[in-house]
């Protein structure tokens, strides 16, 4: 591997701006790192530079280690979005400079310059100042320069930021045939997605601090994992889905359910504009039928139309067109459904041309349904006042906004009752259910469970939102849904995590290597499926105990633990934590409950 | 007119020239004629005997010699001081910048009289340099204290903004090429800060060889050896010579001119090298 980052974390003012992020570059590989502004590209960038101390981590270039070597003996080339030209110097001069700073003969120095002005096509620039020439050539000289002390590796921060559309096409392709010709692993930071999928061998996407998904551009286009990275390539639109063995369907089931009735998960699936078929009645449709909807706003786009149409009929939530999230709160109540978006080819157009008002039938040629196990929240209580008062919690606020999903309230009278044998059998709540801690709150958890809940978070509305993430699995089996829980809420929390491991100190020999198999497994599965890399703890000792000491700390941290459940056992399960369930004022804890 | 006459988004070009004009004459040109008048009006022989008096060519060695030191010692702790105000965040730095410019504020009479308190033989840091057989109050090296501490905010203050000037990233970029800390110095910050150094030691010798309130208290004024030109150019006043005073003072006049025009001819000539040329 050419560069190599193992869980590298940087942080300012105790806010981690890199947060474990953990990559490797292949020889010759061309990486795009993508991301909107202040996601931590750049200082992950300037970090491999060693221009950036890391808090946390390790660097290696080409197998050596340089987590604590300068950045003038890191040997790579460095490309400034501002060129970062020594005014005062001639272009020669500045081409020269790392040669003259390593006391290189002067015909060396020269035959070195001719060369790389070659590469460049500026020949015959040698005398003239930077200020005399173009912006896009300044830039092929700051390559030229970042390249004389041949480097093996090439960092390039937002390389044709300052640049104007034409001349910045023009650059792309040179510096794509530079690579290509000196076989040199680059690294380059944009926040260009164009940019991106044109040089790119391949694409990492950042956000908040961490490396999301990294892969080939249409690997990542066609089949993301995550909801941003769905969204911020190109645009798509999110659909809740609900999946039972008789397929995928976008109509929520109705509750209660029949007796007879599949078990139905919640699913998040990607659809993109260009997959929507559009078609004047349901059975004109090729694709599977997604819904009715009325067309709201018709563009003409050049190559394509854009249109965005309102969903009529319920139960598909979640959208990408921005603003809509903010709109569908409003629009919860009423008949209204989500904005979707769409973009058809002429062709398409001309044989179904439409107006805004007009009421179509959707349909989806493709769907991806992301990975994530967590698809919405539903906060469950006793009363409606009680839903929209922990429906305001901070941390579920943030969570259901970043994830662009809604917060459903479900109003269950019984909540925290015990079981009384004969009721109708009331639907799991979708998504991750979300109830008050606080005195009762563990039987409030175990009413849930007991339910077919699979994901619980107890949660006091008052609190904000956590500032770190501990996770812990009671068992092997519980390892790896909780690992997939935790990964995709943390792509949401621009927070440090940790994975706790309690070994039971009475654990003989063997057993603690085959647990710690298990959890390397588990960790690189969720690092391969997910995207995420957690740094991980190893303590011995009593769970209960070491968890209760890992969360006794001032700062509030949430706390996502992994139980293995069968419906009948839930309450003795959740001893060891119930305490923390039943404080007023405690910590979050989210629980996973592992299938049986 | 029409000749001079440059195309401007403003305009009053003829307004704005005719006021300068007025201004530096009545200003700067016409007390500097009277001063020529009355400085060249003794005979050569009697100019040569004024000019060229023993005491009289001590004062030049001492003012223009102690200016010169003073505005090289202002130069280089002038610039740590200016890097120091720049680079670095620390309490108390808001107050430090401020401080600087406090010489400008300060009468230099008073500034002359609390650094002879400090400085004479049974001073505070004077009490301590006497033990290391040193005596700044009273000497020469009392002279380029004084000037040391009046020419340093012109110094500090030139240098600054030419330092915030200089991009982190040229910094960043030199250190990836390769460049020590030594070389990025040298190679980079030094070459972009260097006029603005030179600016500030331009006008702190200025200043210095002008330097006439703070100089007198601790220079002890003992003719031919502590005794600057402006002190000799007041004797010459108070026992009504008025033409060897004069005469002393185009003397100065015409030295300081050609040391700061060619310290000009040099700066230009930089300005071109690494800017201008470019144009």
């Amino acid at each position: 591997m050419s560069i190599e980052l193992d869980q590298v974390t940087k942080r300012y003012q105790g806010v981690p701006v890199v947060n474990d992020v953990s990559i490797s570059v292949a020889e010759g590989e061309f990486l795009v790192l993508l991301g909107p502004s202040g996601s931590g590209k750049s200082t992950l960038l300037r970090a491999i530079a060693g221009l950036t101390e890391i808090n946390r981590g390790r660097v290696s270039l080409h197998g050596r280690d340089v987590t604590h070597v300068n950045a003038r003996e890191r040997e790579v080339g460095f490309v400034f979005q501002h060129y970062a030209l020594f005014r005062h110097m001639t272009i020669g001069e500045n081409i020269e400079f790392a040669l003259r700073v390593r006391h290189a003969k002067a015909a060396e120095r020269r035959a070195r310059r001719q060369e790389l002005l070659r590469l460049v096509a500026l020949e015959g620039m040698d005398d003239r100042l930077p200020a005399q020439l173009s912006g896009g050539q300044q830039q092929r000289i700051a390559v030229a320069r970042a390249l004389a002390h041949r480097p093996k590796v090439l960092l390039m921060d937002e390389p044709f930021g300052a640049l104007d559309a034409k001349i910045r096409e023009e650059l792309r392709r040179t510096i794509r045939q530079i690579q290509r010709e000196l076989g040199i692993s680059t690294i380059l930071v944009t926040h260009d997605q164009e940019e991106a999928f044109a040089l790119a061998d391949r694409i990492g996407v950042m956000h908040q601090g961490r490396l999301l998904e990294c892969g080939k551009p249409d690997d990542l286009y066609t089949r993301p994992a995550t909801r941003f990275v769905s969204t911020f390539l190109g645009a798509a639109n999110l659909l809740l889905g609900y999946r039972s063995k008789d397929g995928i369907r976008f109509a929520p089931p109705v509750n209660p359910a029949p007796a007879d009735a599949p078990p139905v998960y919640e699913i998040v699936t990607v659809l993109r504009p260009e997959e929507v078929e559009m078609a004047s009645e349901r059975k004109e449709l090729k694709a599977t039928f997604v819904g009715h909807a009325r067309v709201e706003e018709v563009l003409f786009g050049g190559a394509v139309e854009r249109l965005r149409v309102r969903m009529q009929d319920r139960g598909t939530v979640a959208s990408a067109v921005k603003g809509a999230a903010a709109s569908e709160k409003g629009a919860a109540a009423s008949d209204d459904g989500t904005l979707i978006e769409v973009t058809r080819t002429l062709p398409e157009k001309r044989q179904l041309p439409v107006t805004p008002g007009q009421r179509v039938a959707l349909g989806a040629r493709r769907i991806h349904v992301l990975p994530t196990p967590v698809s919405s929240f539903s906060v469950v209580a006793a009363t409606e006042e009680d839903c929209a008062r922990i429906a305001a919690a901070p941390l579920l606020q943030a969570l259901s906004t970043r994830m662009v999903t809604r917060v459903n309230h479900r109003v269950e009278p019984t909540i925290g009752e015990p079981p009384t044998g004969k009721t109708a059998r009331a639907l799991a709540p979708p998504g991750v259910a979300a109830v008050e801690s606080g005195p009762g709150g563990a039987a409030r958890v175990e009413w849930l469970l007991r339910h077919g809940a699979s994901q619980v978070l107890c949660l006091d509305p008052e609190r904000p939102v956590p500032t770190r993430v501990v996770i812990h699995a009671a068992s092997d089996a519980a390892l790896r849904p909780t690992m997939a829980v935790a990964s995709s809420l943390l792509r949401n929390l621009p927070v440090e995590a940790a994975f706790l491991d309690i070994q039971s100190p009475s654990l003989p020999e063997e057993g603690r290597a085959t647990q710690l198999r298990h959890l390397l497994d588990a960790r690189s599965e969720a690092a391969a499926v997910h995207g995420l890399d957690v740094r991980t703890e190893l303590r011995f000792g009593d769970s209960a105990t070491e968890l209760s000491r890992e969360l006794a700390a001032e700062d509030i941290a949430l706390l996502i633990v992994g139980l293995p459940l069968a419906p009948t056992d839930a309450w003795q399960k959740l001893l060891p934590i119930a305490k923390l369930l039943d404080a007023r004022g405690g910590d979050p804890v989210l629980i996973v409950r592992a299938a049986t | 007119m029409s000749r001079f006459r440059q195309p401007s988004i403003l305009p009053g070009f003829g307004l704005t020239l005719g006021f300068t004009t007025f201004f530096l004459s009545a200003i700067v040109l016409i007390p500097l004629a009277a001063l020529i008048i009355k400085g060249s009006s003794p005979s050569l022989a009697e100019l040569k005997e004024i000019l060229l008096d023993p005491r009289a060519i001590a004062s030049y060695r001492l003012s223009f010699g102690a200016a010169l030191l003073a505005a090289v010692v202002n130069a280089i702790f002038g610039f740590i001081v200016a890097w120091t105000l720049v680079r670095y965040e620390f309490p108390g730095r808001r107050l430090v910048d401020a401080l600087i410019d406090l010489p400008f504020a300060l009468p230099t009479a008073v500034s002359g009289i609390a650094l002879t308190a400090v400085f004479a033989p049974n001073g505070w840091l004077g009490l301590k340099l006497a033990s290391f057989g040193v005596q700044v109050a009273y000497t020469w090296i009392g002279v380029v204290v004084a000037l040391i501490l009046i020419g340093l905010p012109f110094v500090v203050r030139s240098v600054q903004p030419a330092l915030v000037e200089v991009q982190r990233d040229l910094e960043d970029a030199a250190e990836t090429l390769g460049a020590s800390p030594w070389q990025i110095f040298r190679r980079i910050i030094l070459p972009a800060v260097l006029p603005a150094v030179l600016t500030g030691f331009t006008l702190a010798f200025a200043r210095g060889i002008g330097e006439y309130g703070s100089v007198v208290f601790i220079s002890g004024n003992l003719p031919m050896k502590t005794e600057i030109t402006p002190l000799l150019i007041v004797i010459k006043l108070e026992q009504f010579e008025y033409q060897a005073a004069a005469a002393l003072g185009l003397a100065m006049l015409v030295m300081s001119f050609i040391m700061l025009f060619a310290i000009n001819l040099v700066q230009a000539w930089g300005r071109r090298r690494h800017v201008a040329a470019g144009r």
